[in-house]
Parts: structure tokens; C-alpha cells; sequence
């Protein structure tokens, strides 16, 4: 067997169409994350792949076995997918035991259940009813019960969104161990671009009931397609250069290309902020810039600057940094590679340059995230 | 898995939903249950147009109206008012012996209405005329507000009424803004079940000499023998019954959705301090008013009524009819309104709602209409069954269906969300999810459901009469034989009789819709 | 995925769906069964009827038992409101499973006899009453008689000075004074009766009075009770409330008496009560039988001993001792004066004495 594939697949609540054509590979075994902002329709694929949804077109397989096919469905009980949903969903009038065991014939109910409750660290816990059982105890039971019945996809709908930040990143981790070592193939749901890099082997990121990008993490981070994709990953500097074969001549310089380019021209590229390095001499390539906000967030500093001379760059460039900088004021250069991007498709034509990189899209500003999630 | 598809077999993949058995059995019910709706749009077709206009056009019938919207609204908004403050005094106070008073309120459903009529007058002519209906009538309904708005309190979170009393809104401000609007599904569900009912009924008003619209219906039937016309005159009421639903609906679905408490977690009850003894005196004027007069006036009769006599040996016989039937009927509604209610449930769509509307819209038929419908169809289409005990347990069913969609709605609304499908995510055949997961969650609600309909149907008197097996005999018919004869005395321990049925069914009542007190709890 | 409802949709379907099943249709066998039942009492043994009976349900049971006893016929009784039960066999239609409807009052019975429900009685019976007592058509046997009367509360100006016709109910001396039960089927008689009496116009006029007079009751035992309790003075009822209200009451506690309105007077009615085989019956010979024994000296022994305080029809049957005499009161109201009370209904809806 191997894992999941989504081709073409459309899906509608009533007359809104929310999936409109999603693509999505999976390997066996791999754990995938659909990253996308609320409302993108990640819940709704993932509730089509589960059988809660019927697809209006398109295909859901799972290794050789067509799951639906936009006329027929398999029912979601002989699909072999776990399903974890966002506030567990868990049976309250079950124990923890009779919840874990719920999917597992009787005969290797009690060997399966001691079995899980050891895996996601609840022994000890089997009699008590969810109502006794703290949020993130609620979610391993969750996570516990689907495993249970050995599903051969896990789907998890943002599981951890209802947790506090420590308890998320530790849960999470866990679950994350406890999948690779049980070989399950698992999508994971959320809007959290911190849990989609620090859990899956791949990310798609989801945009207008679309798949924007599906790659690995590193890929996605450092390599995303367009400028969207990029902010959604996480900070990025978009700075106007012209592109070579091999270079990016910016303002900060010509700088390497993360691949060789397929033609010159005039474009974007990407800096994710600990690529731009403070000094407080002038340097080969360094413009002048003034800092307007700097914040110590325990392993680094975040800067915002205000380059001296616009000169095409946005209005505000972001930077981290190791060391604390005290300084009203910097000289910024560039280091690494820079990755040309595309405007999304469908969006505006070219926003003007000045235009500040990190707040261009407020409702999936990364910004608080990366603040609260470090 | 081994199941690749054979592409000549036939494919794993199976038709989605659409094979499902629960959209024709639901819509099936409703049909059923609202069959007395189709032929009273019949038979008020056959009188033609000519009748309508002389029926209607009468200007006694404008009155009518009058008096049966002005008691409407006059009794919904008592009931609202009591059954509201009552549930805000166990629920959120610390009025001493709240558990004691939750019983006490509730006990008056335990009551036949023609017990608490006919008690009432027996006392006092004072309550007769529109101030004494509203009086009996409010007195008699305000259970039905005061339990759900009681459960929904007790289940829900009270943080909001926290937040509320933290940004500075005093105890009232708090109850009028955060409280109400919390209980208003609730209040909406009860309200709709009180004013439904004051529209089709007519014993309890004929015996307080207040004339509803309802009485101009029995008066076509019982001097004009002319059921044509008073099915024209009918549909005004359904007519009526449908703004209700609609109205219902409307205030009723916003705010569905209550945060349920979190384990252990109940409300600071808020002091009541120097206003103890004057709520302790509201309630208990509320109770000796509601729960008093019938048992005082049953006692009389007990014991000064000449024809009194020891209960023979059909009274057990009585008793079992009486048992039996009602238990049968409490079972086939409840049983009748959980496809209804999980369709409705499940799929949010307009046929689904229109399907429980429908079912609604029964309850303010006149019971004599119903069952005349019954016999209608039941010798038509199903002649083996005529006067047969399922025949008075199908009008059972029609006549309480909406009470048992009321509970087993309610109870619904409480599973959490999902569980189900995770159910079968688990592998777990629908049957088994229905069976495993959500039967056992709405359990207590079905329990409601059947205390509900046990306890009504186990008093009814019009349909009785007309639908049950010749010969058989319940405690409400031989009541009735008695009264007709004027032989209160004798009518008294079958009327005491049907009062101590009722005890059980409206403790369970009780226990099932309130669920354990959450204060008790905690104190463990 | 819906299989899982089979369970509840077993149950349900089984009473609730019942009315959507199939019918079966079940009127084509009663030629045969009443030919057989023709050939005289002996075969009729063993046959049940099924009586639907708005009368005192304590009496009509004595008489069944002894029905029973007589013929070997069984009966199955069903009592009710005489309204509802004639609404009953209007809705069940050729399928009705009664053989004999015994009503309270005529207008029920002439009602169904308009509707060609009835089958004609035996003329045997109908020559044991009085002509005057049965259906003119002879669709219906007239068996016990009740009469209209004044109820008044003891020692009140309606005890010491009782109408002596119904006509001065509607003067202005008795306004407040008064309470009447319109919605009962006794009291509709009376309101045919002036119609036939004084015309259409001055009934309107008179049931006017009686609306700005009196208090509406529900029935006439409400009325009965307020009288004797004094909410009133004194209401027209049918002679019988009376002693059953004393029955239940004891003379000690009853704070009531009876005054009967001068013979002649449209208030002086003496009202019948009476029975029919029904034309679908599918016991015709039985239904007859059990008509001629309501009919019969012995039954109408049984009626004139009940607690339901009746006049038997039957000559040289006497009533209870302490009821003045038939005779002395006034005369029977035939069917063909009294009619389906359309006429009644249709004066006491216009007047707003009913809605």
C-alpha cells in the first residue's frame, strides 16, 4: 500500500464551492500538514477524505483503493481513516478505556487499549470519563482512539488549537514521535505555519480551496513559489532585484540565487529576516537603515528598519538577530541565498514596492505567531 | 486492507447517503403525524367557499379571536415570566431548599386538566371569565417553561454570567442581558408547547366559561353535526399555529448553542439575602396555587361526596388499561420522534425543519379533530385495526407527538458535535454508532420524551373516548362516566388515582431534564 | 447508512404508519349474515353487537346485561358523548362497526337518519311507545323521555316565584338572575320548539333576552352545581340534573328545587330519547332485537328504576315515584317537531349565544 492521493478534487457546501480542484500527495507513512488561513477549505478536504463530505468531482484514493471518485463514495466506516477533530470529540458517556477501545474488536480490546494508553502516556487514566480529564489528556485520548483502530491515514483537524502554547509544542512533538513510530500516515489540519514546519515531512499550503505549494518544509520555507506563500511560512523580506542566470542584483547587492534562474528580468526576491545582517560600519553593499521597534524574544531579537534611502525597498525590512543590538541605528547587508518570487496567481497586479513586506496581509499575519510561538 | 476494487464487481464505493433510511422514515412520521392537517384541508375544501364566508364572517367569530390571541399571549407571558424566575431561583440562587422546590414546581404536570378545571370551580366561581383562565391556565402550564429553562441553566456554563457581573452589570442587569438571552432557546421551545396548546384546547375553558376559538370548533361539531365546517373553522387555528412555529423558529435557533459546564463547575449561587422570604413566599404561593386547589379539591370530594364509594375491582382493571396505553404510546412517539428529530438534526435543510414544523402544527388541533381524523383514515386504510388498542395508541402518538420531538430535540442538541462521524471514522457501521454512541447520549432525553407522553396520554379523555376498543375502560373515561352523571364522589378516587400515576412520570421528568444538580456534585 | 432505524421505524410503522396501510376493504359480507340471522331469535345467540350509546352509561350497561341474559346476544358498549359518537359514525362511513346508536336527544338521531345512515325500525317496536315518541319516518324508536324544567335556587325569588313559561326568562326582571348551558344538546330543543311556537323572529327576540339575562354555562351539570351553590338564581335544565345533583349531593347539601313550567308552555317539553339500528350494521336482525327490547316492559323497568331518573315510554311502565307524571307536565315534542336542530343552531350562533 502506500499513501494518500487527491487529484482534482471539488467540493461544495450547497452552492459555495469550497475545494475547487485540490491536488494532494502523501506518501506512505509520511506525516503531510495543510497549511492555510481560515476559511481555505482544509477542513472541508479533510472531512471529504474522511467520507463526511461527498466530492462533487474528482478522486480520493488511498494506495490503490479509490476512496471517492465524485459519484461514488466509500462509506467513512469501511475507509480505514482516523479522524481526530478539533476539541476531540470524545464519547462522554465512555471512559477513557471505552473510548480507546471503541474501534477495536472485542477480543483485542484490552491488550490494544493498555497498549495505546502507555503509547500517548495515560496509564493509569483508563476508568476516568472525559468530563475528569484535562484539554490536553482529552486530545491524547483523541489521538489514542484513532490510532486504536490502526487506521492506515490519520487525518488530525487542528487538534492542538484549543491548547496553551507550552502544552501545544510539547503535545505536539508526542504525537508527532508516536506517528513516525507507528508508521501511520497522517495529515495534520492547521493555520499555524510554526506547527505545520515543526510536525510534517510535507506541507501543502492551501489558498482559495486550491493547493498553492506542496513541498517539505525547508523547501517551502526557503523556496516558496510566490510572495503569498512566503509570507505565510513566516517573515520574509521582499526586496525588487534584477535577476540574472545566476544573481539577484539588489540594493544589498548581487546576491547568489537559490536555483539557477529561467530568464532575466525584473522581479522579487526573498529574504527571510536572519539573512540580513546588522553592522554598525558601512559595508560593500549595506544600506543605512533606522530601527523603529526592537523586541528580545529569548533566543533572538527581532528588528523592524527604516531604510534611509526607499530606494524600491519596503518600507519596513525585518531582521533577527543573535546578539542584542542597542543601537538606534544599523548599517543591513545581506547574506545567503535569495529565492525569486512570483505574485499569486489571481492577486493584484504588483503591489507597489514600498508597500511594508510583513503587513501586507493582515489576517494571516505571521507575526504574532512567531512571537508567541518561540 | 485487501479490497482493491474488482473493476468488473461491483465497487467497494457505495452511493452516498442516498440509500439512507432515515429521510423516508422521518418524512414518513411527520406525514403520519400531520395527517390530521390533510384532511381537515380536505374537509374544509368540501364545505366550499360559500360556508367559509358565512362561518368567518360572523362577527362573534372576530371575538373569538380576540379572546384566544389575548389569552395566548396573556398566559405565554406569564408562564415565560414564571417558568423563567422560578428556574432562576433554584438554578442560581441560594433559596434554601432548592431541590425540594424543583419537585414542587413541577408537580403541578402530574395534574389532569380536567381534574385542575373542574377543581378550580368547584372552589371558587370567581375564577371563571378571562382573568381566571389566565389564572388556571398558567398555573397548570408553567412546568413546561419552567423545566427545559431549569436544564438548560443547570447545563450551562456560567462563565458568561461571570464576565457579565466582573465588567461592573449588577445581579438584575446580569440576569435580564447575559441570563435570558442564555435560556431563550429554551424559553422560546417552552413558550411555543404553551401557546400551541391554548389554541386547540377547549374542556378547561368550557368549564371556566371562557370561549376560545376552539369553542366555535365544538360547537360545529356537537350541535351541527358538521365536521366540514368546523374543519373551515380549523384551519384559522392551524393558521395561527404555523406564526408560532415560524415565530419559534425565528427567536429560538439564534444563541443555539449553550456552553456546557465544565466538570464540577458550578455558579456561585448569587445571595438572595433579605429577599429570601420573599421569594420563598412567591414560590410558595406559585405551588399552593398550582399544586393546592386540585389536591384540596379532590380531598373534598373524597371524602364529602355521597356517591364515594370503595373502588371496586375494575378500578385495578382501570389502572393496567390506564398503565398499558399510556406506556405504549410513550414508547411509539418517543420511539417515532427520533428519526424526525436526527434528521433534523443531521441535516440542517428547509424539508427537514418543514418536516418537524409540520409535526408542530398538530398540537393546536382540538383533540376531537385528531381523533376524528384518526377514525377517518385508520377505516379507511387500515380497517383490521379500527377500534383496536393500536388505534388509540397511533392517536396518542399524533396528539403528543411534539412534545416527545420537543425532548428528544433538546436531548440532541446536547450530543457534542462530531462524534458521531469520528464514530465511524472507527470503522463502526451506522447501525452501531446509532446504537454504541448517540441512542446512549440522548437516553436521558428519551426518558423525557416518554414521561412526557405517559403522563398525557395516560389523562386523556376526548380521543379516549373516541378512539379506544369498544368496552375499554381507562381512569380518564371512567372519571368521565362519573362527572357526566354528576357523581363526583364516585369520579374522585379515579381522578386521585390519575393524579398518583402522574408522580412518577413527572419526578422522572424531573430528574431526566434537569440531570444531577451540579452544586451536589461538587460538594463530594 | 440508515438501515440502523428499522427498529424504530418497526415500531412506529406498526401503529402510528397503520393509517397509511393498505385497506381492506371489509363492507362485502353482511347480506349474507343477516339473511342467515332472519330466521329468528334462536340463531341470533351467540352474535355480538356493538352499541354506540350517548346515554347514562350506568343504565344502558343494566340494560345490556340484561339484554344479554334475554337473547344470548352479546353487546359491546361503547359510551361517549352523543355529539362525538354521531360525528364518530358520520366519519366512519359505510365501515362503522355499530349496529345501534342510542342518543340522548332527537337531533342526533335525525341528523344521521337525514344523512340515510339509518335502517328502518321494526314496526313492531315502534307500536310499543307512543306514535308521537319515534321518528315520524320510523328511522329511530323512541325509549325514554325527560322533561325540560327550571332549576332554582332554594328560598331565591326564582323558588318562591318561578316562571310559569319560558318566554318570561327573556324579561328584563331576570336579568342577572339567570344561567343557561346554549352548547348543550338538551337546550337546543327548547329553542325549536319556540320557533315553532311563536315564529322565528320572536325566538330571535326571546334568545336576545335571555343572552343580556343570563350567564352561560358550559353544561347543564355546571348549571345545575352553580344553582345550587347560588352563583344564580335558576336556569332551564332537563329534569333529571336535578335528582342525580341530589344523588350526589344529599338532600342536606342540596340547596336546589325543581319547578316545572305550566303545561303548554314551550318551556313544558317533554323531550324523548331514543335509538337506531344503523343501515351498515352487519347485525341488522340482532340490532332490531335489541331496539325491540329497549322497548319491552322489562327494559323500560330497568330504565325507570335507574339512577338516571327517565320517564319510560312504554304504557302502564311507571316512572320514579317521586316524578310528577308524564301527563301532567305537557306533551312530547315528536321527532318531526324538533327535526336536526339546524334551525336552533343556526338562531342561537346568530343571537352570539354560541359561537
Amino acid at each position: 500500500m502506500s499513501g494518500l492521493s487527491v487529484k482534482g478534487l471539488r467540493a461544495a457546501h450547497g452552492r459555495n464551492e469550497i475545494l475547487a480542484g485540490v491536488d494532494l500527495t502523501v506518501e506512505d507513512g509520511a506525516l503531510a500538514c495543510v497549511l492555510g488561513p481560515s476559511g481555505c477549505g482544509k477542513s472541508t478536504l479533510l472531512r471529504v477524505i474522511a467520507g463526511f463530505h461527498p466530492a462533487m468531482a474528482g478522486e480520493v484514493a488511498l494506495g490503490e483503493r479509490p476512496l471517492d471518485d465524485g459519484r461514488r463514495r466509500l462509506p467513512a466506516q469501511h475507509r480505514r481513516v482516523g479522524y481526530v477533530p478539533q476539541d476531540g470529540a470524545l464519547f462522554p458517556h465512555l471512559t477513557v478505556a471505552g473510548n480507546i477501545g471503541f474501534g477495536v474488536p472485542r477480543a483485542r480490546r484490552r491488550a490494544k487499549v493498555a497498549e495505546l494508553l502507555a503509547l500517548v502516556g495515560l496509564d493509569g487514566l483508563q476508568d476516568r470519563h472525559p468530563h475528569q480529564l484535562s484539554g490536553g489528556q482529552q486530545q491524547r485520548v483523541a489521538l489514542a482512539r484513532a490510532l486504536a483502530a490502526e487506521p492506515e491515514l490519520l487525518l488530525l483537524d487542528e487538534p492542538f488549537a484549543a491548547l496553551d502554547a507550552a502544552l501545544r509544542t510539547e503535545l505536539r512533538a508526542e504525537i508527532a514521535a508516536t506517528l513516525r513510530r507507528a508508521g501511520t500516515t497522517a495529515v495534520l489540519v492547521t493555520h499555524d505555519q510554526e506547527e505545520a514546519l515543526s510536525f510534517a515531512d510535507t506541507i501543502a499550503v492551501m489558498r482559495n480551496g486550491r493547493i498553492a505549494q506542496q513541498g517539505t518544509p525547508q523547501r517551502l520555507y526557503h523556496e516558496p513559489d510566490d510572495t503569498a506563500v512566503a509570507r505565510f511560512l513566516g517573515e520574509a523580506n521582499l526586496i525588487p532585484a534584477a535577476i540574472t542566470a545566476d544573481k539577484a542584483l539588489t540594493v544589498l547587492g548581487p546576491l547568489p540565487l537559490t536555483a539557477p534562474a529561467e530568464a532575466n528580468g525584473h522581479g522579487l526576491v526573498m529574504l527571510r529576516p536572519h539573512q540580513l545582517r546588522l553592522s554598525a560600519e558601512p559595508g560593500p553593499g549595506a544600506i543605512h537603515a533606522t530601527i523603529t521597534d526592537n523586541r528580545f524574544r529569548g533566543h533572538d531579537h527581532r528588528l523592524e528598519l527604516r531604510p534611509t534611502v526607499p530606494d524600491g525597498l519596503p518600507a519596513t525590512l525585518i531582521a533577527y538577530t543573535g546578539t542584542p543590538w542597542n543601537a538606534t541605528e544599523a548599517w543591513v547587508g545581506a547574506q545567503g541565498a535569495a529565492h525569486p518570487v512570483s505574485e499569486p496567481p489571481g492577486s493584484a497586479p504588483r503591489r507597489p514596492a514600498h508597500e511594508p513586506a510583513g503587513q501586507a496581509q493582515p489576517s494571516r499575519t505571521p507575526v504574532p505567531r512567531a512571537v508567541n510561538g518561540s | 486492507m485487501t479490497g482493491l476494487p474488482n473493476p468488473a464487481g461491483p465497487s467497494p464505493l457505495g452511493r452516498w447517503r442516498g440509500a439512507g433510511l432515515l429521510a423516508p422514515a422521518a418524512l414518513a412520521i411527520a406525514a403520519a403525524v400531520a395527517s390530521p392537517l390533510v384532511l381537515i384541508g380536505v374537509q374544509a375544501g368540501e364545505a366550499g367557499w360559500e360556508q367559509a364566508r358565512r362561518l368567518l364572517g360572523r362577527p362573534l367569530v372576530g371575538d373569538l379571536l380576540w379572546n384566544t390571541v389575548t389569552l395566548a399571549l396573556a398566559v405565554t407571558l406569564a408562564t415565560a415570566v414564571l417558568g423563567f424566575g422560578a428556574a432562576c431561583l433554584v438554578e442560581r440562587t441560594d433559596l434554601p431548599g432548592r431541590r425540594w422546590w424543583t419537585t414542587a414546581l413541577a408537580l403541578p404536570l402530574a395534574v389532569p386538566e380536567f381534574v385542575r378545571g373542574y377543581s378550580w370551580v368547584s372552589l371558587t366561581s370567581s375564577v371563571r371569565g378571562y382573568w381566571g383562565a389566565v389564572l388556571v391556565m398558567t398555573c397548570s402550564l408553567y412546568p413546561l417553561v419552567f423545566l427545559p429553562v431549569a436544564a438548560t441553566l443547570r447545563r450551562a456554563d456560567t462563565a458568561a454570567e461571570e464576565v457579565s457581573r466582573s465588567l461592573g452589570r449588577g445581579p438584575l442587569a446580569t440576569l435580564c442581558r447575559v441570563t435570558l438571552p442564555l435560556a431563550r432557546p429554551a424559553l422560546a421551545g417552552g413558550a411555543l408547547l404553551v401557546s400551541l396548546y391554548l389554541l386547540g384546547e377547549y374542556g378547561a375553558f368550557a368549564m371556566l366559561r371562557y370561549t376560545t376559538f376552539a369553542t366555535a370548533i365544538f360547537t360545529e361539531y356537537k350541535l351541527g353535526f358538521d365536521a366540514a365546517s368546523a374543519a373551515q373553522l380549523t384551519l384559522v387555528l392551524v393558521a395561527l399555529a404555523l406564526l408560532l412555529v415560524v415565530l419559534e423558529a425565528g427567536t429560538g435557533r439564534r444563541g443555539r448553542t449553550v456552553r456546557r459546564a465544565t466538570a464540577g463547575r458550578g455558579a456561585a449561587p448569587a445571595r438572595l439575602g433579605r429577599w429570601t422570604p420573599l421569594a420563598l413566599a412567591a414560590l410558595g404561593s406559585l405551588t399552593a396555587t398550582a399544586l393546592g386547589v386540585p389536591v384540596y379539591a379532590l380531598g373534598y370530594w373524597l371524602v364529602r361526596g355521597s356517591s364515594t364509594t370503595l373502588p371496586q375491582a375494575s378500578v385495578i382493571t382501570a389502572v393496567l388499561t390506564t398503565l398499558g396505553y399510556s406506556a405504549a404510546a410513550a414508547l411509539v412517539a418517543t420511539a417515532a420522534a427520533v428519526p424526525v428529530a436526527l434528521y433534523a438534526w443531521r441535516r440542517g435543510t428547509r424539508l427537514a425543519r418543514a418536516a418537524e414544523g409540520a409535526a408542530y402544527l398538530t398540537r393546536a388541533l382540538p383533540g376531537i379533530a385528531i381523533a376524528l381524523s384518526v377514525i377517518h383514515f385508520v377505516i379507511r386504510y387500515a380497517q383490521p385495526l379500527y377500534q383496536q388498542p393500536p388505534m388509540l395508541v397511533a392517536g396518542y402518538v399524533v396528539l403528543y407527538f411534539p412534545l416527545a420531538l420537543t425532548a428528544v430535540r433538546a436531548a440532541l442538541a446536547q450530543v457534542p458535535p462530531g462524534v458521531e462521524e469520528v464514530a465511524r471514522s472507527l470503522g463502526t457501521r451506522p447501525a452501531a454508532v446509532l446504537a454504541r454512541i448517540t441512542l446512549p447520549l440522548v437516553l436521558p432525553g428519551l426518558g423525557t420524551a416518554a414521561a412526557m407522553v405517559a403522563l398525557t396520554a395516560g389523562t386523556e379523555l376526548t380521543a379516549t373516548l373516541l378512539l379506544r376498543p369498544t368496552g375499554t375502560e381507562t381512569l380518564a373515561t371512567r372519571f368521565w362516566t362519573y362527572t357526566s352523571g354528576l357523581a363526583y364522589g364516585a369520579a374522585a378516587p379515579y381522578a386521585a388515582l390519575m393524579v398518583a400515576l402522574s408522580v412518577p412520570p413527572v419526578l422522572l421528568l424531573t430528574r431526566r431534564t434537569l440531570g444531577a444538580d451540579p452544586r451536589t456534585e461538587t460538594t463530594r | 447508512m440508515l438501515r440502523t432505524f428499522r427498529p424504530a421505524i418497526g415500531l412506529a410503522l406498526g401503529t402510528v404508519c397503520a393509517l397509511a396501510l393498505t385497506a381492506c376493504g371489509g363492507s362485502g359480507d353482511n347480506a349474507g349474515d343477516s339473511a342467515s340471522a332472519a330466521q329468528g331469535g334462536a340463531s341470533l345467540k351467540g352474535q355480538t353487537i356493538t352499541v354506540y350509546s350517548g346515554q347514562h352509561e350506568q343504565t344502558v350497561k343494566a340494560l345490556a346485561a340484561d339484554f344479554e341474559k334475554r337473547t344470548g346476544i352479546k353487546v359491546k358498549l361503547r359510551s361517549g358523548d352523543e355529539a362525538e359518537l354521531a360525528n364518530q359514525i358520520l366519519q366512519e362511513g359505510p365501515a362503522s362497526p355499530a349496529d345501534v346508536f342510542y342518543a340522548e336527544n332527537p337531533p342526533a338521531l335525525t341528523t344521521l337518519e337525514e344523512k340515510g345512515l339509518l335502517a328502518p325500525v321494526r314496526p313492531g317496536t315502534l307500536k310499543s311507545v307512543p306514535a308521537g315518541d319515534s321518528s315520524p319516518k320510523g328511522d329511530w324508536a323512541g325509549v325514554s323521555a325527560r322533561t325540560a324544567a327550571f332549576i332554582a335556587a332554594e328560598g331565591k325569588g326564582a323558588d318562591t316565584a318561578p316562571p310559569a313559561s319560558v318566554r318570561d326568562l327573556a324579561k328584563p326582571e331576570w336579568k342577572g338572575r339567570l344561567g343557561i348551558a346554549p352548547g348543550e344538546t338538551d337546550f337546543a330543543p327548547v329553542v325549536t320548539r319556540m320557533i315553532k311556537t311563536d315564529g322565528e323572529d320572536a325566538a330571535r327576540k326571546w334568545l336576545a333576552g335571555l343572552k343580556a339575562n343570563a350567564r352561560t354555562y358550559d353544561s347543564n351539570e355546571d348549571l345545575s352545581a352553580a344553582v345550587n351553590k347560588g352563583e344564580v338564581e335558576g336556569g332551564v335544565i332537563d329534569h333529571y340534573y336535578f335528582y342525580r345533583l341530589r344523588d350526589e349531593q344529599t338532600a342536606a347539601r342540596t340547596h336546589a328545587k325543581l319547578h316545572y313550567f305550566a303545561k303548554g308552555d314551550p318551556g313544558a317539553l317533554i323531550d324523548v330519547s331514543g335509538a337506531a339500528a344503523l343501515k351498515n350494521g352487519k347485525h341488522q336482525q340482532a340490532a332490531q332485537a335489541f331496539l325491540a327490547y329497549l322497548d319491552s316492559v322489562p327494559a323500560q323497568q330497568v330504565i325507570a328504576g335507574s339512577e338516571s331518573y327517565e320517564y319510560p315510554l312504554v304504557p302502564g311502565v311507571k316512572g320514579k315515584k317521586e316524578l310528577p307524571e308524564l301527563a301532567t307536565i305537557g306533551t312530547v315534542a315528536n321527532g318531526a317537531g324538533l327535526g336536526d336542530g339546524k334551525d336552533a343552531l343556526r338562531l342561537l350562533q346568530d343571537t352570539g349565544l354560541l359561537p
